[in-house]
């Protein structure tokens, strides 16, 4: 009923392919180690924050909270680690990983945005902007991600850091109690972020599955192997 | 250990002479000497100069004021099982100005007042217990027709030092919780030129306001501070990391209703809302009333009471988040990102619906043909 507008998907099935470099090698790895900390990080968070189950017997022979809150640390070590590549690579990396990517700042881009978010609440997947990189509300929604995961990772260590009052953390963050009212308010920051982390990937893992069905372009396979299997004739916002 | 009521200090008599009197032995005294070392941190080779600091001692002026409170932080100080030498000191230094244990009234007290400031101008200790209210002017507390603000500033001019006791005089604490009515604050509010001591709590450790007054007697200085003017000796550890229950936090074992078989086994208090996550004091050292317990050993969360602000910040006291606003109080942030998320499932779940029928309405699903012609047709026009 539309085939007079679908210019692209509409598209013999026949063709040649060219392959489209995205993702480097750090970007890649940092993808997948920010995937299985945040996992962690919401497993054991959720469980310091409210110990849905317990031991018994003598305290001396179990250490549930402390293995909870050693993975805690550990993964958070390792998400502030794919931070520091990420920021790295924001500087290092190609144009569809360099900090111009962060936000959709071409007057091309923020008309796109306004396209691809009518296509998304309308179902009309026909009409999105094609892209090779982040499209516009990719972008702007990765760039939130890493705004999120910069404020859970101030109050987290914020909250690290009150085991010693002379640590390094309690010294560079014992200003963010009295800025959200005290630690407890610093506590439930942190808390309710966890959850806009664990709403993010729902809609992430979805988002990424519908692109990868509707557009047959290797869109989930791009952050294995690095990057797409496009058809030569098919043209993008991005190329 | 030693007779209340001998006779009285007099003003050329040393503190160790006058302990001598009222049969205080040496023992006793040097005893007495190592335990505060050991409070405030000091090696055993300060116990020398304490005990000789503190003989030496002629009978130093203290003045305390009682501003806006309810007394209990003066209760903490007197109240021991015991007497012991540290209450006979803070009896003794006490004695120049303070409300409830002196024994002058009206006039007569207000006099006392003025002439000791006078007389020990620049050498005075000025202890406060309460907060300064200063909405209205101060009219919400007056003494002798004068305001709080008034006599704290007049008392903190001449003192060689100020110490607030207690939450009141470290920043309103009750009656300066939302949406303080008298607009409370705290004595560090009102004296900027000096620095203000605060020996945090509702009310706080009589042991480490005795430490502090015998720090300043033997040191001749204030003890070190944390950025709320907390002396560190006391107030540098959380309560969590000196709990008697942390065993049980390690782990996994908690109190889940106070009536529970784990309330019964004494297991950590985290899950009922104790604040000894967050707050620092030496509630678990130190204990109360001679070492007897304090609020964690008798089985009680910590309310975080050293902590600037723990009315409004530490409630609900038997939660460990706080409420959300507008959800009323079982809607926990909990409940609320659980159905987010859930709604965020179906939502992309309704998505993935819609996304297919729309598919399947417009064409059949495309195959791709293989193998791959070698002879592309030319690249549509690209958009735009």
């Amino acid at each position: 009923m539309s085939s007079a507008t679908a210019p692209v998907e509409h598209l013999p099935r026949t063709g040649n392919y060219r392959w489209v470099q995205l993702w480097g090698i750090p970007l890649r790895v940092m993808h997948w180690a920010a995937a299985i900390s945040i996992v962690v990080l919401a497993v054991t968070g959720l469980y310091i924050g409210k110990p849905y189950f317990m031991t018994s017997g003598e305290a001396s022979s179990h250490f549930l909270m402390g293995w909870m809150r050693l993975l805690h640390f550990i993964a958070a070590g390792i998400l502030v680690m794919t931070a520091i590549v990420r920021i790295y690579w924001l500087f290092a990396g190609n144009r569809y990983e360099r900090w111009t990517a962060l936000i959709p700042w071409h007057p091309r881009d923020i008309r796109n945005f306004f396209r691809q978010a009518r296509a998304y609440l309308l179902v009309r997947p026909e009409e999105a902007p094609r892209y090779l990189g982040h499209n516009p509300l990719q972008q702007l929604s990765y760039t939130g991600l890493y705004a999120l995961a910069l404020l859970q990772a101030i109050t987290g260590f914020a909250l690290y850091g009150q085991y010693d009052s002379t640590s390094f953390f309690f010294r560079l963050l014992n200003w963010i109690g009295p800025l959200l009212g005290g630690m407890p308010n610093v506590r439930f920051v942190h808390h309710v972020l966890t959850w806009a982390f664990i709403i993010y990937i729902p809609i992430h893992v979805y988002m990424s599955i519908r692109a990868d069905v509707l557009d047959r372009n290797s869109t989930i396979s791009s952050i294995v192997s690095g990057g797409r299997m496009v058809r030569a004739d098919e043209a993008f916002e991005d190329d | 250990m030693f007779s209340p009521n001998s006779h009285p200090w007099s003003a050329d008599e040393t503190l160790g002479r006058h302990l001598e009197k009222r049969g205080v032995s040496r023992r006793e005294f040097l005893e007495f000497c190592g335990g505060l070392c050991a409070m405030l941190g000091l090696g055993s080779s300060f116990v020398p100069r304490m005990a000789h600091a503190l003989q030496s001692m002629k009978r130093p002026s203290v003045i305390w004021l009682q501003l806006q409170e309810c007394t209990g932080c003066v209760e903490s100080v007197i109240r021991t099982s015991e007497p012991t030498i540290g209450n006979l000191v803070l009896d003794l230094i006490s004695l120049d100005y303070q409300h409830t244990l002196m024994a002058a009234a009206g006039h007569q007290a207000e006099a006392a007042l003025q002439s000791s400031m006078k007389e020990n101008a620049g050498k005075y200790l000025l202890v406060v217990t309460g907060s300064v209210p200063l909405a209205e002017n101060g009219i919400y507390l007056t003494i002798g027709g004068r305001t709080a603000k008034t006599i704290l500033e007049e008392a903190a001019a001449g003192a060689a030092g100020v110490v607030a006791v207690g939450a009141c005089a470290h920043w309103g604490s009750v009656q300066a919780a939302r949406p303080n009515p008298t607009g409370a604050v705290g004595v560090g509010d009102i004296v900027k030129d000096k620095p203000v001591v605060n020996i945090a709590g509702c009310p706080p450790i009589s042991d480490v306001v005795t430490a502090t007054i015998v720090h300043y007697l033997t040191m001749g200085r204030m003890p070190a501070t944390d950025a709320e003017g907390r002396p560190t000796f006391a107030y540098g550890a959380r309560i969590h990391d000196q709990c008697s229950r942390r065993a049980n936090f390690d782990a996994g074992q908690f109190v889940t209703s106070f009536d529970d078989e784990a309330a019964r086994n004494g297991w950590c208090l985290y899950r009922v809302g104790c604040k000894g996550p967050s707050t620092f004091s030496p509630c678990p050292i130190f204990q109360w009333n001679s070492g007897t317990s304090w609020p964690i050993g008798a089985g009680h969360p910590c309310i975080g009471c050293t902590e600037r602000q723990f009315w409004d910040t530490m409630t609900p006291f038997y939660d460990r988040l706080p409420d959300v606003a507008g959800f009323g109080v079982e809607r926990t942030a909990d409940l609320i990102g659980a159905a987010l998320a859930a709604g965020a499932t179906a939502g992309v779940a309704a998505h993935a619906a819609a996304t297919a029928i729309h598919q399947a309405r417009r064409r059949p699903l495309p195959v791709v043909d293989a193998p791959v012609r070698s002879d592309p047709p030319a690249p549509p026009a690209a958009k735009e």
